[in-house]
């Protein structure tokens, strides 16, 4: 415990450099605008926050955001082709990232401040003055559907399972879709349809500039008054339906060669990161699996005790993880989230096991709660480790936004709440939000049919195991989650081979 | 050079480059961004070694204890964090015995599993307590252990780290559990084409050397693993050791106190005896050629890898192939334009030279349209790279392509963090932080007749070989 003590001693010092608080943001031009100096720093982050995305994509037209965004960002502008582009950037090593979510699209860029002029008129010219090529169509439009076709349906099953599982959690909901669209719906999008997106959506009331590191001053300031250029107002954000309130489990098996079954189970969510109650949720989401780490129940029970796969973690918001780093993207706020529980592969023949036992312990939370010990460790780990998310200028850059725009700093909150948080409150909130009824589980696998119908049927599916020496109490407990119950009807199981999914918005 | 490709990673192995290499940031593929960015206030020094300049600007201490454990101090303005990294000199190149391809990786996990004094839960637990973003990884030349924590915590790292790789002690039951989390990283890594890519690419390419399997191994010796623990127990006994590991410590650390720290804590440890021989690999003789097939959707692909020499301070010819690398594969080289832009038949192409200890391979990557395409695009790539051979290049592209590989990487120093990660390869490779700013006044040195002569020397056929893979059984 002295240790612990000191350690959060040491995280508040530390906060000048990895989280300072930002500055409020300000308005320049009429647009909301998110300055970070730090005059030390030799290098320079840029983010252009859009709030836009999949939400905004007509019927029968699913991806025309993130399409639009990447011919912005990796198209040509109306001063220079895209070649010419690469040209220009390449002595900078300066990349001109895009990130598209379903309710934001990032363009993203840190270079050296020797480069951030000419890095910010390439930026503002591409936002600014999009060229709009059909030959950039084509190319943009190959890439997002060969991401549909080929890499999500052949080459990358963790992903897979995760956006089959949000079919079914979002079915009729515009999260329902990836955000690069479905196979109809890029098939039907025109270049005059992503003129017109352009024209109508990036506008000013949609626009966050964020500018941060060793920037001269004045620089934020004029950088974002270039965006007055762009109209006043897009149409209202639209309005988000809610998502269907299953009162039965549902499960999609998705049919495809797999070595291993990757799985992903979820429900909705009633709050985000502006509700008291998302705090201590985070404490029990960590509890149960903070991402990439072993400190989660799941990991200790599922790969540690057992070795069913590679890892096993929880989320309580949409997760992308930033690069191969531990920690997640920012700038992908959505107005509604999801519980989430992710495994990684699991051999076939245990498939069925790793899924009621990752249910096993959820559920051991929900009607226990956490244990006192564990709730004392959470809250101690993520005080110190919130510390860790935004170390360098991009990312906190984006952490300051985020805060912008939600309404919430995440980090600030955290370090206010959880000294005084208590284990009940963590309980009730677990009570009040987390339920193992009416899940969406999605399973990518071989043999689909035959491990639907043995999950369908309430049959046991008992461990096995090709290592020795499993202690006794843990194949104890075996035996009880070999049954863990996971009622399903016959309406609410569906096995789609690989080649129908995203065909077109479910 | 590519040195690491990729950041750390959750125990996990590294032995992937061409996975890396593809992983450009789309709204397809927003999972695959590296983040690069600086810190809130990093020294103005660290600026691109231009003009004079220093690639490697921090202020640097060391000490080598008489068991051999050599310790680097790095400042680095982080106020209140530090960057712990145990650099072990070994990967997947010493796995010399049949049958235990792999191991090195699979040993990384194992570190994890405790002592008699902290055993496992105990370790999770002083980790959770300190907040710290904690992990491993494996290479073919490094296994690298990590820790990023508050200044505060830096006695408690010193301590169960030093444990742990002095006194590590594990069940056979905990052993074959563990095996088993390891096979689940390859099932994880499996429907990614690239990672069998990969497999049979250095499988062709290397007859005798190590760099013939994969840092994951083959999937035969993992699924052996279970069976392999007295092999674990010599696998420690001989590799960890202190003249076979540096301690690098980057931010906010006083170098004496640290210095201090280490010394109690490993000065009892005893140093190791030789190592087993890494065979050599002969010269290629005559290209090398694999097809294969894949069972589901894919665009199709091409690798290719030709031998380049071992990572040196001194030879021309390495900081020359990385220019290469650049000139005829980055985003700006004509071949990109030609096959990406204008033609539009790949939707990818990318190259790298990879650093290693001996030597290893240059490496291409394409990922095709239509596989009726395959072979025009490996014209196009041999055409290219005849053109560089013959012709050379002028001295602005040159300079272009100097001025963006320094600027680039300063900024892969944006944290403490990253600059750790960043020297542990170097440690890996050399034994020696200095070897980074040597080998970048390399580059210096690299003319536009270098570049004409490498080309020529190492992208001959018989230096060559080639995977392609298809959608198809």
């Amino acid at each position: 415990m002295l240790l612990s003590s000191v350690l959060l001693a040491a995280a508040a010092t530390s906060s000048r450099a990895v989280a300072a608080p930002a500055k409020p943001p300000t308005k320049v031009a009429g647009i909301r605008t998110v300055i970070l100096p730090s005059p030390g720093s030799p290098l320079c982050a840029i983010r252009l926050f859009f709030q836009v995305g999949a939400v905004d994509d007509p019927k029968g037209k699913e991806g025309l955001a993130a399409l639009t965004a990447e011919m912005i960002g990796h198209g040509g502008s109306k001063p220079r082709s895209y070649a010419e582009l690469l040209d220009a950037l390449y002595p900078l090593a300066g990349e001109l990232r895009v990130y598209s979510d379903k309710e934001s699209v990032v363009f993203e860029g840190t270079v050296h401040r020797d480069n951030l002029a000419r890095f910010a008129d390439l930026l503002a010219d591409q936002i600014l003055s999009p060229r709009f090529a059909a030959e950039d169509f084509s190319r943009n439009k190959d890439d997002a559907l060969d991401f549909i076709t080929k890499t999500l349906r052949g080459n990358a099953d963790e992903e897979l399972g995760k956006q089959a599982m949000a079919t079914v959690l979002y079915r009729g909901h515009p999260y329902g879709t990836p955000t690069q669209g479905t196979v109809a719906g890029l098939g039907a999008i025109t270049l005059d349809d992503v003129q017109k997106f352009y024209a109508t959506h990036y506008a000013r009331d949609r626009l966050t500039v964020g500018v941060a590191g060793g920037i001269p001053d004045g620089f934020a300031e004029a950088f974002a008054k270039r965006f007055a250029a762009l109209p006043a107002k897009a149409p209202p954000l639209p309005k988000l339906p809610a998502p269907p309130a299953y009162k039965e489990n549902q499960l999609l098996v998705v049919q495809k060669d797999a070595r291993a079954n990757a799985i992903s189970i979820g429900h909705s969510l009633d709050l985000t990161r502006k509700d008291a109650d998302f705090y201590p949720l985070t404490v029990a989401r960590s509890y149960l699996g903070e991402h990439r780490t072993f400190n989660g129940v799941l990991m200790t029970h599922l790969r540690g005790n057992r070795g069913l796969n590679y890892g096993d973690y929880a989320y309580i918001e949409n997760f992308i993880q930033d690069g191969w780093t531990t920690f997640p993207l920012p700038n992908i706020p959505r107005r509604q989230q999801h519980f989430e529980i992710w495994l990684r592969p699991v051999p076939p023949q245990n498939s069925l096991f790793a899924l009621r036992a990752a249910l096993y312990e959820t559920d051991k939370l929900i009607r226990d709660g956490i244990p006192e010990a564990g709730f004392a460790a959470t809250k101690t780990f993520l005080a110190n480790y919130a510390n860790l998310w935004a170390q360098d200028v991009s990312r906190r850059l984006g952490y300051a936004i985020d805060a912008a725009v939600t309404g919430k700093d995440v980090v600030k909150e955290l370090r206010a709440r959880l000294p005084k948080m208590k284990k009940a409150d963590v309980d009730r909130a677990v009570r009040k939000h987390l339920t193992l009824g009416g899940l969406s589980i999605a399973i990518v696998a071989d043999k689909a049919q035959a491990l639907a119908d043995k999950l369908a049927s309430d049959a046991p599916t008992p461990i096995t195991y090709d290592t020795a020496g499993t202690p006794p109490d843990v194949v104890a407990e075996d035996k009880i989650i070999e049954r863990f119950p996971i009622p399903l009807s016959k309406d609410a199981v569906h096995v789609v081979p690989v080649e129908q999914m995203f065909e077109h918005a479910p | 050079m590519r040195f690491l490709l990729t950041t750390a990673l959750f125990a996990t192995a590294l032995a992937l480059p061409l996975l890396a290499a593809l992983t450009r940031p789309t709204a397809a593929a927003p999972a695959g961004a590296p983040a690069a960015a600086p810190p809130a206030t990093a020294p103005a020094s660290a600026a691109p070694a231009s003009g004079g300049g220093l690639a490697f600007p921090f202020p640097v201490k060391d000490k080598t204890l008489a068991n051999g454990l050599r310790v680097y101090v790095v400042a680095y303005d982080s106020p209140g964090l530090v960057a712990y990294y145990s650099v072990v000199r070994t990967g997947s190149r010493n796995e010399v015995e049949p049958g235990k391809s792999g191991f090195a990786h699979f040993f990384e996990h194992m570190m994890f599993h405790g002592t008699e004094k902290y055993s496992l839960d105990a370790y999770n637990a002083a980790i959770k307590e300190m907040g710290a973003d904690s992990n491993a990884f494996t290479s073919d030349d490094l296994t690298v252990y990590h820790i990023l924590a508050g200044k505060a915590a830096l006695p408690k790292i010193v301590e169960i780290e030093s444990d742990r790789f002095q006194h590590l002690h594990y069940q056979e039951a905990d052993f074959q559990k563990e095996a088993r989390a390891v096979l689940g990283e390859y099932n994880k890594n499996a429907s990614n084409p690239l990672e069998k890519m990969t497999e049979v690419l250095y499988d062709h390419a290397f007859t005798t050397h190590t760099y013939k399997h994969t840092t994951m191994g083959f999937l035969k010796d993992i699924e052996n693993m279970p069976n392999e623990m007295a092999y674990s127990r010599q696998f420690f006994d001989r590799y960890y050791r202190p003249d076979n590991i540096v301690i690098l410590v980057v931010g906010d650390a006083d170098p004496d106190t640290v210095f201090k720290l280490v010394e109690t804590n490993c000065g009892d440890w005893k140093a190791g005896d030789k190592h087993p021989a890494i065979p050599v690999e002969p010269p290629q003789k005559k290209e090398q050629r694999a097809e294969l097939g894949w069972p589901g959707a894919t665009l199709p692909m091409l690798v290719e890898g030709y031998h380049t020499p071992a990572f040196s301070t001194t030879n021309v010819d390495l900081p020359t192939l990385d220019v290469l690398a650049e000139l005829l594969f980055a985003e700006r080289a004509p071949l990109y334009k030609k096959l990406v832009i204008t033609e539009q038949k790949v939707e990818a192409i990318s190259g790298s030279n990879d650093a290693h200890v001996d030597p290893n391979l240059f490496t291409v990557l394409a990922r095709i349209k239509k596989p009726a395409d395959l072979a025009y695009v490996e014209r196009a790539i041999h055409d290219e790279m005849a053109k560089v051979a013959k012709d050379g290049i002028d001295d602005k592209t040159l300079r272009e392509v100097l001025s963006h590989v320094k600027y680039a990487f300063a900024g892969q120093l944006s944290t403490a963090d990253k600059t750790a990660y960043t020297a542990s390869s170097f440690l890996a490779l050399t034994g020696d932080l200095a070897s980074i700013n040597s080998y970048f006044a390399l580059y210096d040195k690299v003319t536009s007749a270098d570049v004409k002569r490498v080309a020529a020397a190492y992208f001959q056929p018989t230096n060559r070989t080639v995977v392609t893979l298809k959608a198809g059984k």
